[in-house]
């Protein structure tokens, strides 16, 4: 392999990991706070849509961004309503979103674009950091991204230092772990499980963005393709912590990168096998490798003040 | 300085005939109760008799259906716990409000602030408190390597750091060594000389004596007595909590409650001292938990037919895997167990229960019987088939043999075929035991924590029956968590410490401090 191909393949196994760090972090926030958000799917997709709508309506994309950030509100509104003022169950009332979201932006796609239209949409600027874009080989391919990706970045490691310096961090580790003890001690667990959900629900925004107006610049049926529950693999594989996360989005993106890579290098695998390698990870990383007493102890559980 | 007649006469609590209805059930009727500054509040009372739940109301956990409560005379209806926090109430729960995967300070952290955490800070000023009260803590500790003590000691330093003008403690005393008792109640007696009020709940009359100044006692959610000399009149109060006469109570069952000197009643045949065959023979029980702790090691015992040997030991130091591991619920690591020349190590609870082991579980609700179903079924859980023909159920004759079970053992119930979970938590227990005491062959009844939860009545009746299988020639091997609930009923006791043997001691009062020491892990 030439530093060339090594460059592309580390800067597209970034580019590809980008939805899943974005929407893993959210997801990983609304577990530790013991919401299991599984319609950070239909999240993801919504935010594609809105973002991909938006920008072809205006012509701009940071204001097509917005509008799905905006969009994504109320779906994120919606779950945690039920799973927390409803206490309905969680996986299944997530799957339904998923659903839902499914039938709303295909028909909203077919009924804008029409049924096979590939328009090409205003995306998001790139941007490399001063330096380090100058680097030989290694600065274009790897640092000229989407300045949404270096923004992501920004809102995590403010996330990993909200999580552990201060009284809200300690607060939805107590809403996961111990809701009754948080109640307790004068922490309301519902706000801070609300908090957890909305957050989920504005980083699959910013997630589901990046596919649609940040990475191919159009918007397809469907466009996540399962990265929501990647996403949530990725909390497990990490064990529930945020630089597990990291690791495990980046693991996932790589996964996917390779589908290009190794082709052009000659290695001679199925492709479908390729296609399936990302999934075949998370697969393990769930069933096995990963050890379960680590999740928030009150993962899934509406709580109820008794 | 303010006038000590007011500070008599202004309560800083005042509850005015407060109910709460949980569905049919009367938790709290029509009461009425002053908390006074600087007093030491004792509330007495049964389990069942409302005593959690008024914490609860004045917690916000609850609210109230009717009546009204001030605090410092003005009208006080708190939302949630975190309105009781911000008037100035603060309250040590009966099952700890700690998150046990964070540490002691971040413990103590939880909900008194916002925005940026200066850990450090937070530590030392905990540190400080805890040394002022003479109870050393370390804050970085996490909460799932603390003992219970420990814990119970970071609940309490995250209410006195609060600073609290009313301190509720809900039967805290319950999991506590002989010595914590006593460094607990010394903590509510400065509080209290502080100027603040302290609620204390509580079941055990030795506490009552040593740091009450008022008593107020409920029987079925109502006040049925109130005493401002309680320690002159404790008899009065018993009579009252329990409704009936000291005198008339089972010795043992008495001598649990804190009635009298604790005294030894011996109902079962002494054994010899060379037994012919022990009944149940276990040798170097191990269980390794799958985090790879081990929390029973090498446990090694004999016990002979009619013979009943208590495990004492603060909860989670290997008694809940010892019962497990002998019903058949878990698989030991390493170690064997005989039921007289029958090897029992590997069997199934069913084969288990064929063998003549009767089971009476920590966790009536959860292991020991199905809720839903009736309590005929319940009764007959482990013998189903033998009221089956063809597959199908003869439900009459199944209805007719629990009526007679249910008399013979007392069970209180509208009938056979109410559900389950209709029924008191003592009458759920003896129902569990007139199941496993009357299987057809009971050579031992292993028997964890039976009395947790129950009234005196219902104690003594779960005694009489322990006591009868005993007699009957069954090896009792007895789990409870209360040291004289042991030297009551047990011939002797060994002391469980981290999963180890500590000791082996007589069942005698004399014995009380000796097997306090061991339970802490003192070996002498």
């Amino acid at each position: 392999m030439t530093w060339e191909l090594f460059a592309v393949f580390i800067g597209s196994s970034v580019r590809l990991a980008v939805p899943l760090l974005l929407a893993g972090t959210g997801e990983l926030v609304s577990e530790r706070a013991g919401v299991l958000n599984m319609s950070i799917e239909g999240m993801m997709l919504t935010g594609a849509f809105g973002a991909a709508v938006g920008a072809w309506a205006t012509g701009n994309p940071a204001v097509g961004l917005l509008i799905g950030i905006v969009a994504v509100v109320p779906i994120a509104l919606l779950q945690a309503l039920l799973s927390n003022t409803l206490r309905a169950n969680q996986i299944v009332t997530g799957i339904g979103i998923n659903i839902l979201v499914l039938g709303a932006t295909t028909l909203g796609y077919r009924e804008i674009f029409g049924a096979r239209s590939r328009e090409q949409i205003p995306g998001l600027a790139k941007w490399s950091p001063p330096l380090l874009g100058d680097i030989p080989v290694f600065g274009e391919a790897v640092f000229q991204q989407v300045w949404l990706l270096y923004l992501g970045i920004v809102i995590i490691v403010l996330t990993a230092l909200v999580l552990r310096y201060t009284a809200l961090g300690i607060a939805i580790h107590a809403a996961g772990a111990e809701p009754r003890a948080a109640d307790k001690s004068g922490v309301s667990v519902t706000r801070i499980r609300y908090m957890g959900v909305m957050f989920a629900g504005f980083m699959s925004a910013l997630a589901g963005a990046f596919l649609s107006i940040g990475d191919i610049h159009t918007f397809t049926e469907g466009m996540t393709r399962g990265a929501g529950y990647l996403a949530i693999a990725a909390v497990i594989f990490g064990k529930w912590t945020l630089t597990g996360t990291v690791l495990a989005c980046l693991l996932f993106g790589a996964a996917t990168a390779l589908q290009f890579q190794l082709p052009t290098l000659g290695v001679n695998v199925p492709n479908a096998f390729l296609i399936m390698l990302p999934y075949l990870l998370a697969l393990l990383a769930v069933g096995g490798l990963a050890g379960r007493q680590t999740a928030p102890r009150a993962l899934g559980e509406a709580y109820i003040r008794r | 300085m303010r006038d000590p007649t007011q500070i008599l006469t202004e309560p800083l609590l005042a509850l005015q005939g407060v109910t709460k209805r949980f569905g049919s059930l009367m938790a709290v009727s029509d009461t009425s109760l002053d908390i006074m500054p600087g007093e030491v509040h004792c509330i007495l009372g049964e389990n069942g008799a409302g005593k959690s739940t008024l914490c609860n109301l004045i917690f916000g956990v609850h609210a109230p259906d009717e009546g009204e409560m001030r605090f410092r005379g003005e009208i006080y209806r708190p939302a949630g716990p975190s309105d009781a926090l911000a008037s100035g109430i603060a309250m040590v729960h009966q099952h700890f409000s700690l998150v046990h995967d964070m540490t002691v300070v971040d413990n103590v952290i939880l909900g008194q602030q916002r925005g940026l955490v200066n850990t450090r800070a937070w530590a030392q000023r905990l540190e400080r408190l805890a040394n002022d009260y003479g109870f050393a803590l370390d804050p970085y500790a996490k909460i799932d390597d603390l003992s219970v003590g420990e814990r119970q000691r970071v609940e309490i330093i995250k209410c006195l750091i609060r600073e609290p003008r009313l301190f509720v403690l809900d039967e805290p005393t319950a999991v506590l060594l002989p010595d914590e008792i006593t460094a607990l109640l010394a903590v509510c007696r400065r509080v209290s000389a502080g100027g603040a009020a302290v609620v204390l709940v509580t079941h055990k009359l030795v506490e009552i004596k040593k740091a009450a100044d008022r008593v107020t006692v409920l029987r079925g959610g109502r006040v049925v007595a109130r005493s401002n000399r309680p320690a002159e009149e404790i008899d009065a109060l018993v009579r009252a909590m329990i409704q009936g006469d000291v005198k008339s109570l089972d010795k043992s069952a008495a001598s649990t409650l804190g009635v009298g000197a604790p005294e030894r009643v011996r109902n079962g045949p002494i054994p010899s001292e060379t037994p012919t065959l022990e009944a149940v023979q276990i040798d170097g029980l191990t269980v390794i938990d799958n985090q790879g702790v081990t929390r029973l090691d090498h446990f090694t015992l004999a016990i002979g037919p009619g013979e009943i040997v208590g495990i004492a030991g603060v909860e989670g130091n290997g008694q809940s895997e010892l019962a497990a591991a002998l019903s058949g619920m878990l698989k030991p690591s390493s170690g064997r167990v005989f039921l007289g020349k029958l090897e029992t190590t590997y069997l199934s609870p069913k084969e288990l229960t064929a063998a003549g082991i009767g089971v009476v579980p920590e966790d009536r609700h959860a292991v020991g019987c199905v809720v839903e179903m009736s309590v005929a079924e319940n009764i007959f859980l482990n013998r189903l088939d033998d009221f089956t023909s063809f597959g199908f159920l003869r439900r009459k004759e199944l209805l007719g043999a629990a009526r007679e079970l249910m008399s013979r053992f007392d069970v209180r119930a509208a009938g056979p075929g109410i559900a389950f979970s209709a029924l008191s938590g003592g009458n759920q227990q003896k129902a569990v035991l007139a199941r496993e005491i009357t299987l057809p062959k009971l050579t031992c009844l292993l028997a964890a924590q039976p009395t947790r939860g129950l009234d005196v009545g219902a104690v003594a009746a779960v005694y009489g029956h322990i006591r009868a299988a005993s007699q009957r020639g069954s090896a009792v091997l007895l789990i409870s968590s209360e040291l004289d609930e042991l030297i009551a009923v047990a011939d002797r006791i060994v002391v469980l410490y981290r999963g180890r043997i500590m000791g082996n001691c007589a069942a005698d009062p004399s014995e009380r401090e000796r097997i306090g020491a061991l339970m802490a892990g003192q070996a002498q």
